[in-house]
């Protein structure tokens, strides 16, 4: 991180602690009063998500110059944070009581908390695409997948015509064509786990001592453009998680807010 | 056993113009330019009616055709064989009269409004323009040949400060030769026969005519030399004359091809390459007899290590090597040897200065140590390799590469995006590209230091700002042949049919061919608030760096 960046990061969490550090004693001098500071937090609370939610509009206008988007995501996700502890500050509790109030909460904290998953995705992922040692964009996964399963059936059946021999034909048809036709292991690239590469080693180990050795070179040449494909995988897992998180985000915050904008009109109306 | 033949590609296998004839040259050979040439000292294989037919062609030029451009980067001379050109001197000429694009920056509506103009069909363009651009095509070359002219040549004589060049006169020989842009602007006055002739045959003339050689360097040495060495901290400090004596004893040396773009690509695509392929310049151990200057080009500084090379620094334009040795050895009084190997990166001039220069005009009078390259002593080999990288790749050529941290990248293509809603809804770069460790160089014009793509362009239509030096196409004046998309080394230039707003693709009238227009990354330079690219991205994993070798050891991870 840039000095720059670290100086920017501290004014944003600064701002956010003085706001927050002002609420808060207004809230505790409205609690001494015997007032009520709901009003108050609750304008915040209401302002801050539209500003959050404003994050999204500025990806639209890059034509003009509103600043830089890491600062944005700076301020979004520290608002974001924020905004919570505001939320608990103008609820004074984590979960109300009323049906309406926890439909608004429910949404609230699955904003939140799909953000905060989100932010970390987006923190630890390309770390681990990166540790592929490959690059590849999401959209050509597809055809790379069909190119690399059309490489491998050309040398499997090479492999047969040469060698005279089934063996790793056979294998590949019980086995390795299911790995080869689409991306597999989903679930484990996403949690981390290695499950994939050590599935692709079972079988090489498995396979191996029934070859010849001319064979061999033929599974040496396959294992590796299964290793290859490992990687699309992983590339497909991450980046499509990377991708999709925000079709959970989004939605939920536009229910979020339009909720919110409801509760804004039925307090304004009926309890003032 | 069966084997392939295939004759090996030979000097004059592509005549730079076929219709070129006996003839002609026999003309040629019967004007004062070239009658007083010995042609007897010209080698059997590289004649000089070879040259003349192979190497040269005959161009026409109307009333008000520009024939060279300020600050464009070609790599032919020319010789007026007829008529009369003129050439602006000591007054900036406006950018539009000389065909160039005029950068005029949006202003914060006018850039908003693209949110609802950007059409939903890519590379519309509004074809009503292109009848006010000042290019024609030249009836009497191929189809794809098209000049820029000035349409006015009166006035413009009435307005600015020109002077004549008749017949016999020769120019654009240092700008050919050196790699660098043209200094002045010249065009037609009347119409006007000219030769062309490209590099090569230019260097094989300065090779075996001594006249033509030593009238080129004395006109180096007293146009351009002078200048650089008062620019030169190293001389700073010398009056006129004794940098006159510096001037007249420095010797011109090119090493590399000039057109190393064409055996790079070939490289690349080999796999082959690397320090072992680049030709030497000085090697360590030996005895250092002067100071390299580097004119043009990139040179490499390397130092032996285990069983190969170990990159210490590149050299580009302006810097120099060898001055600390020379300088410790005269202070102590040993034998100036070499620390350090220098090799060519492609295509490099190097001025030397001889040490005995130095030493009786520079180095008496230095205070402090000259400074030295990085010391590798305390340096894990890890921390070199993105360097090593970024030369090997030649990305050292680029003052404005995009580099992507892929630790950072969250690949959600934000920075695509932005960029296509700045360009008319398409993108000006591909986010692909080399990788290194945990970089990405994308695939994004670097608007290079030596822009190659620049040489060739018939209509001077890719050009560098005068302001900023960025490296952006005029599209009205681009007449798609893509010669610049073929020349870029890095492959970021795209060819693009051009298309009108209802989607269809817009034809050249006369051929009934799609109308192509090179595009590429500009910069956002009708932009506010610089490449939009860089602002959109939200984890601030792009950036546009020259390919420095500080700013890299501050990336090494």
């Amino acid at each position: 991180m840039s000095s720059v960046s670290r100086l920017r990061a501290v004014l944003v969490w600064l701002t956010a602690l003085i706001i927050f550090g002002l609420l808060f004693l207004e809230a505790r001098q409205a609690q001494i009063s015997l007032e009520s500071a709901e009003i108050t937090t609750g304008w915040w609370l209401f302002g801050l998500m539209i500003f959050l939610a404003v994050f999204n509009m500025r990806k639209k206008l890059s034509m003009i110059p509103l600043g830089n988007a890491a600062t944005w995501l700076l301020l979004h996700a520290v608002g974001g944070l924020l905004a919570l502890v505001v939320y608990w500050l103008h609820t004074r509790n984590l979960w109300p009581v009323g049906s309406y109030e926890q439909l608004l909460a429910v949404l609230f904290y699955a904003t939140v908390l799909t953000g905060i998953i989100g932010y970390s995705i987006q923190r630890f992922y390309p770390k681990r695409l990166t540790q592929t040692g490959m690059e590849i964009i999401y959209e050509r996964i597809p055809r790379e997948i069909s190119e690399l399963r059309e490489r491998a059936e050309e040398l499997v059946l090479e492999c047969t015509e040469k060698t005279d021999s089934e063996t790793l034909g056979r294998h590949y048809v019980d086995s390795l064509a299911w790995f080869f036709r689409q991306p597999q292991f989903f679930r484990n690239h996403v949690v981390g786990s290695q499950r994939g590469a050590h599935w692709l080693r079972q079988q090489d180990t498995a396979v191996r001592r029934y070859l010849s050795d001319d064979e061999k070179a033929y599974l040496d040449e396959l294992t590796a453009l299964a290793e290859y494909k490992n990687g699309v995988d992983i590339h497909y897992a991450l980046q499509g998680i990377m991708k999709r998180w925000l079709l959970l985000h989004v939605p939920l915050t536009m229910g979020l807010l339009a909720i919110a904008v409801w509760h804004l009109l039925i307090v304004h109306i009926y309890a003032l | 056993m069966a084997v392939a033949l295939a004759s090996a590609p030979q000097r004059w296998d592509s005549p730079f113009d076929p219709e070129m004839t006996e003839e002609q040259v026999n003309d040629l050979l019967g004007t004062p330019a070239f009658s007083a040439v010995e042609r007897e000292l010209f080698p059997v294989h590289t004649p000089l009616e070879g040259i003349l037919k192979n190497d040269t062609r005959i161009v026409h030029f109307r009333p008000g055709d520009i024939v060279v451009r300020e600050g464009d980067y070609g790599n032919s001379a020319y010789l007026v064989l007829d008529g009369s050109l003129r050439v602006f001197v000591g007054q900036e000429v406006p950018e539009q009269l000389l065909g160039r694009q005029s950068i005029r920056r949006r202003g914060f509506l006018d850039s908003l409004s693209q949110l609802w103009t950007n059409s939903d069909v890519p590379e519309v363009r509004d074809t009503s323009r292109y009848g006010l651009q000042t290019l024609r095509k030249d009836d009497r070359t191929d189809a794809d040949s098209a000049r820029v002219f000035i349409q006015d040549v009166p006035a413009v004589l009435d307005e600015f400060r020109t002077a004549t060049l008749g017949d016999g006169a020769v120019f654009g020989e240092l700008a050919a030769l050196g790699r660098i842009p043209r200094t002045a602007t010249i065009f037609a006055e009347t119409e006007a026969v000219l030769l062309e002739i490209r590099w090569q045959g230019l260097r094989e003339i300065r090779k075996y005519n001594e006249g033509f050689r030593r009238r080129i360097d004395r006109q180096y040495r007293e146009n351009a030399l002078m200048v650089h060495l008062q620019e030169t901290p190293l001389f700073a400090g010398l009056d006129n004359s004794v940098l006159e004596q510096v001037a007249s004893a420095t010797l011109f040396e090119t090493y590399g091809a000039f057109d190393w773009h064409v055996s790079y690509q070939r490289m690349r695509s080999s796999g082959e390459g690397g320090i072992d392929h680049e030709p030497p310049i000085a090697r360590q151990g030996e005895y250092a007899d002067g100071l390299l200057m580097v004119r043009a080009g990139f040179a490499r500084v390397s130092v032996s290590f285990g069983k190969s090379d170990r990159t210490v620094a590149y050299l580009g334009a302006g810097q120099h090597y060898g001055f600390r040795v020379l300088y410790e050895a005269w202070k102590n009084g040993t034998e100036a040897t070499l620390q350090s190997s220098l090799a060519a990166l492609g295509y490099v001039d190097i001025l030397r200065v001889p040490a005995l220069v130095l030493e009786e005009h520079v180095f008496p009078k230095i205070s402090g140590e000259p400074s030295a390259f990085i010391d590798l002593a305390d340096r894990p080999i890890l921390d070199d390799s993105l360097l090593e990288w970024g030369v090997d790749e030649r990305f050292i050529n680029g003052t404005q590469a995009m580099l992507i941290d892929l630790d950072r990248c969250v690949r959600c293509d934000d920075c695509v995006r932005a960029c296509a809603s700045t360009h008319g809804g398409n993108p000006r770069f591909i986010r692909h590209g080399k990788t290194f460790d945990h970089w990405m160089v994308a695939n994004a014009c670097m608007h290079c230091a030596d822009p190659v793509c620049m040489i060739g362009c018939p209509t001077g239509a890719i050009h560098r700002t005068q302001v900023g030096g960025m490296v952006i196409i005029n599209d009205d004046t681009c007449i798609g042949c893509g010669t610049c998309a073929n020349s870029c080394p890095y492959n970021n230039i795209r060819l693009v049919d051009a298309r009108s707003r209802d989607g269809s693709t817009i034809l050249n009238p006369t051929t009934q061919l799609p109308i192509r227009k090179a595009t590429k990354c500009d910069l956002c330079a009708t932009n506010p608030g610089g490449p939009a690219c860089v602002r959109a991205c939200p984890h601030g994993a792009l950036r546009r760096v020259g390919f420095q070798p500080e700013s890299l050891m501050d990336e090494a991870p």
